[in-house]
């Protein structure tokens, strides 16, 4: 038998609540310390505790980080989902169970069975912790099977409880129980093992939400209004629990202040507030939270408030699958509330990128005084990702057009708060408590002096200069990213996290004879080289996480008319993050049809 | 020298500014609108109180009420917000400027239906605001529909009478434990102007609920917010007076019964001459039975309801840095590339 070196995906079925995550994370961080490639993906419940969870640790050292294919090795100790785990398995698959798990066992023959009384060997270590500790002895089995590294085991067990010495002592003495049992009553028979690599760069593992977090903090932000929702929340916790370190002086006062609000609605009000008063204000929700906002996202246009709204974006529609990801909420955001709109969309693909673009969207909203969006989706926000470090910003905060000192604003001829100046639709701007320009903000139609107006010409022209606002930001936002060979003719355009799957669904394409080019969006409206990608390619597909095709319905509108018949739709979702073949597949299938 | 002297006799305030400085642009409201006689108190408070009035924030919702912003305190930067969402914004704006005095402007409409949860949550935190309910009990802009303040048996122009129990904002904030709760009434100048003082000196919630006559939709005779109903059946609690910090002299007559003052955060006093029997406001069960005695009989009781001065602020709450947060320079928002530094490294290690 050939052995599978750092190439399959375990899938580990436990209960939500059960202390699995911090075994799953050992599991996770201990392959990541011995230079494995590998990412885990958390698939939970919309509950506290009881219902089923998985977690899914894909090991390839093709850099593969979407859950893969199948499952090569199913954990079962979860016996609400035992026969579904258990049916869902090819053969030549491996089980490790908990064989004491009441009226459950596994009799399939075309699969490697290893039973494990994991409950037993819990109560023997510790009779009172035996849940929590049957997760811990299963990843000792797993370790052995797969001869996982002791030492960067226990490193990942003093990394996860931190300093909590009898908390380590408890997990090492578990992991050793679980290895020992597999040593002595288990005989290896099947092919899968692991091996160390050597770290290319070092990297390590962070959630896209902390990313925002940490962005933000280093975008100066002043002000965060949120109200708590799946997948958003670890965003503002996030900064909450940097706020000591980052922001705080040393009486302990602090420079970002943090309102709880009662609802989505009145975060928003509290961002616009922030911003209307000279602040970098931000809340971070998702769909459903941004459903709430609309009006006042439509008021921060309409009276060019500097905002930033970050959407962690769920399943929908309604409260759809809260604990589950898709890329569904591009259409809301690009022309969130009613009316006329079109608002700026910053897409991180990476942690990295969370990082960087949490900084930039305050950066944007001043520059622009509009709202800007950051859409970000629960699979990066919160799975852990191999991060390469965050760098510092690379330029200093631009503030916009604020006129602070009372000379400056002499100078002008005409002071108008809506006045086009400069000929690029940003107007300039006083703050409240300045006394200079005294104006009162409004929703209502205004001139360009800001007072109130019905005037046909005053409405037209104030629309036309939003909209070219907007259109004149295209070029000055993050650019596509596009991995192209001049022999393909066939052009990719995704988004998002999608591009933890993107190298895997290209091979797969390869494999299937495509050759294909890639165009990552990574904000809206979109930048110029994105109609250039669409002119070098007989057939670009753009691909996302939903039903409809909502990006490829945006770039549908705005590109010129003789390339519109040059793009196609790949758009599915099934709330759980991309597996790559069923991509590549449907990509398959489009080109077919396209070629026809 | 006749102009010289003209200017000489116009009056100043405690900072040297004339009226004018306090005034806005003509109204649009209905003739005789009981809000545009709560606009000129609002005018006369801010001079008499010398707020400099471009430190001055004045927010509102949207309703007729909401549309007054626009005549008084022209220097002022202001925001005509969303229907019943001022207080969110004045929240936002208060975390990244805590030193302007903000100044809220809300109806019934605005207030005790689409906006009461923020209104609520506002007075939970304490937030360090003048909230004036300008409260008629119908919908203006619309053309004349009950609000929820409307009172039980009142009968607007047209239709049938109100069956609905209204809500009291007054009470509720009391409920709440909200620290400044005052009613009043258009047509009290006297009463309304030193409230209104009081309230701008005031460090925290101040609900200032003030009847306020729609001349147009609720001004008939079977309405019990009519300016006729309003006059006859007005149980004041207390004469007041408002005596500001910087000018103690100021001080009307002492009056010759009882009389009870109480401190203001910013050293002021307000004076509440007893007139039948003393209120005092800070028994908020007093409070409330008076409320509920005055809605018994058909009544409306005006006057400092309650007074807190001992609860936190929202600007406590939030820990801020003394200066407030728009004053800060870029490098103080912005932490250092050495902290960052230090994070990649525990990062990485």
């Amino acid at each position: 038998m050939d052995a599978i070196v750092n190439d399959f995906t375990l899938n580990i079925a436990t209960a939500n609540g059960t202390g699995s995550q911090s075994a799953n994370l050992i599991l996770l961080d201990s392959l990541f310390e011995m230079g494995v490639p590998v990412s885990g993906k958390n698939l939970f419940p919309s509950n506290i505790s009881g219902l089923p969870t998985w977690y899914i640790l894909r090991l390839s050292d093709n850099g593969y980080q979407a859950p893969g294919d199948r499952t090569h090795i199913q954990i079962l100790v979860n016996p609400a989902t035992w026969e579904e785990d258990l049916d869902a398995l090819e053969p030549g698959s491996v089980v490790v169970w908990n064989s004491d798990t009441k009226n459950k066992t596994v009799e399939r023959e075309d699969i490697v069975s290893y039973p494990v009384p994991m409950t037993s060997l819990a109560r023997k270590i510790n009779p009172k912790l035996a849940k929590l500790v049957t997760n811990i002895i299963y990843v000792g089995v797993v370790a052995e099977l797969l001869s996982i590294d002791q030492k960067c085991l226990e490193d990942a067990v003093s990394k996860q409880f931190k300093g909590k010495t009898s908390a380590i002592e408890l997990n090492i003495q578990a992991l050793q129980s679980g290895r020992d049992y597999c040593s002595e009553n288990l005989t290896k028979s099947d092919p899968f093992i692991v091996e160390k690599r050597d770290k290319t760069s070092a990297q390590f593992f962070i959630e896209g939400n902390e990313a925002v977090a940490l962005g933000s903090i280093y975008g100066g932000c002043q002000m965060l209004a949120w109200y708590p929702i799946t997948p958003s929340s670890s965003i503002a916790e996030g900064i909450i629990a940097y706020i000591p370190r980052l922001r705080t002086d040393e009486d302990g006062k602090t420079n970002l202040a943090v309102i709880q609000a009662e609802d989505e609605l009145a975060a928003a009000g509290m961002v616009i507030g922030a911003g209307w008063a000279g602040g970098r204000g931000m809340t971070a929700t998702s769909g459903p939270g941004i459903s709430l906002m609309q009006e006042f996202i439509g008021l921060a246009y309409f009276a060019e408030v500097p905002s930033v709204f970050w959407d962690v974006n769920r399943v929908g529609p309604s409260t759809g699958l809260p604990t589950r990801t898709q890329q569904s909420d591009i259409a809301m955001l690009y022309e969130g509330s009613h009316g006329d709109t079109q608002h700026i969309v910053l897409i991180p693909g990476t942690v990295e990128e969370c990082f960087e673009f949490g900084w930039v969207a305050f950066d944007c909203a001043e520059r622009f005084q509009t709202p800007i969006f950051g859409l970000s989706d629960l699979d990066l926000g919160m799975n852990k990702w191999a991060c390469n470090g965050f760098e510092y910003p690379d330029k200093p905060m631009d503030r916009g057009k604020v006129v602070r000192e009372k000379d400056v604003f002499e100078a002008f001829e005409t002071f108008g708060r809506y006045l086009d100046v400069d000929g690029d639709g940003i107007p300039y701007r006083t703050l409240p408590g300045s006394g200079m320009d005294p104006i009162l903000y409004r929703g209502t139609g205004h001139n360009p002096m800001g007072v109130y107006s019905e005037k046909p010409d005053d409405y037209h022209n104030l629309m036309a200069r939003l909209k070219m606002k907007i259109e004149n930001s295209r070029d000055l936002l993050p650019e596509p990213l596009m991995r192209e060979e001049e022999d393909a003719d066939i052009g990719v355009i995704y988004l998002g996290s999608m591009e933890n799957s993107i190298q895997e669904i290209d091979d797969i394409l390869l494999g299937m004879g495509h050759k294909v080019n890639q165009c990552r969006i990574r904000a809206l409206p979109f930048h110029s080289k994105v109609e250039e990608f669409i002119r070098r390619h007989k057939t670009t597909v753009v691909l996302e996480i939903n039903r409809d095709g909502q990006m490829y319905g945006i770039l549908r509108r705005e590109i010129p008319n003789d390339i519109v018949t040059k793009v196609h739709s790949v758009a599915y979702s099934d709330g759980l993050p991309p597996r790559a073949r069923i991509y590549a597949n449907l990509i398959d299938e489009k080109l077919k049809e396209v070629e026809h | 020298m006749s102009e010289r002297k003209r200017e000489r006799a116009v009056k100043l305030n405690v900072i040297n500014q004339p009226k004018d400085s306090y005034t806005g642009g003509p109204s649009s409201l209905c003739p005789g609108c009981g809000h545009d006689q709560i606009s000129n108190v609002i005018i006369s408070a801010a001079w008499e109180n010398g707020v400099e009035p471009h430190r001055i924030a004045k927010m509102s919702g949207i309703g007729c009420s909401s549309k007054t912003p626009a005549y008084y305190l022209g220097q002022s930067h202001g925001f005509n917000t969303v229907h019943g969402r001022m207080p969110s914004v004045t929240t936002g704006a208060y975390a990244i400027n805590k030193d302007l005095l903000y100044l809220g402007v809300s109806g019934d409409g605005d207030s005790a239906s689409i906006g009461i949860g923020q209104l609520i949550h506002a007075i939970r935190r304490n937030m360090n605001m003048v909230y004036v309910l300008e409260n008629n009990g119908v919908y203006g802009l619309t053309k004349g529909q009950y609000s929820a303040t409307a009172d039980v048996g009142s009968k607007k122009r047209k239709g049938p009478a109100n069956e609905i129990q209204p809500i009291d904002l007054c009470a509720l904030a009391i409920n709440l434990g909200c620290t400044f709760v005052a009613r009043s009434f258009s047509g009290s100048r006297r009463q309304l102007t030193s409230i209104l003082r009081a309230a701008m000196s005031h460090k925290g919630f101040a609900l200032v609920d003030v009847i306020s006559p729609c001349v147009t939709f609720n001004n008939n005779d079977e309405s019990m917010r009519s300016y006729g109903y309003v006059k006859d059946n007005e149980v004041t609690l207390h004469m007041t007076d408002y005596i500001p910090h910087f000018d103690p002299m100021e001080e009307v007559e002492v009056p010759e019964g009882h009389f009870r003052d109480i401190t203001l955060h910013d050293g002021s006093t307000i004076r509440l001459e007893t007139i039948s029997e003393e209120h005092d406001p800070s028994d908020s069960m007093a409070a409330l039975s008076a409320l509920h005695e005055a809605e018994t009989n058909k009544k409306h009781v005006t006057g400092l309801l309650y007074f807190d001065a001992n609860k936190p602020s929202l600007a406590e709450d939030l820990d801020l840095v003394d200066t407030p947060l728009l004053d800060l320079g870029d490098d103080e928002i912005r932490p250092s590339k050495d902290s960052l530094d230090a994070l990649n490294a525990e990062f990485f290690s």
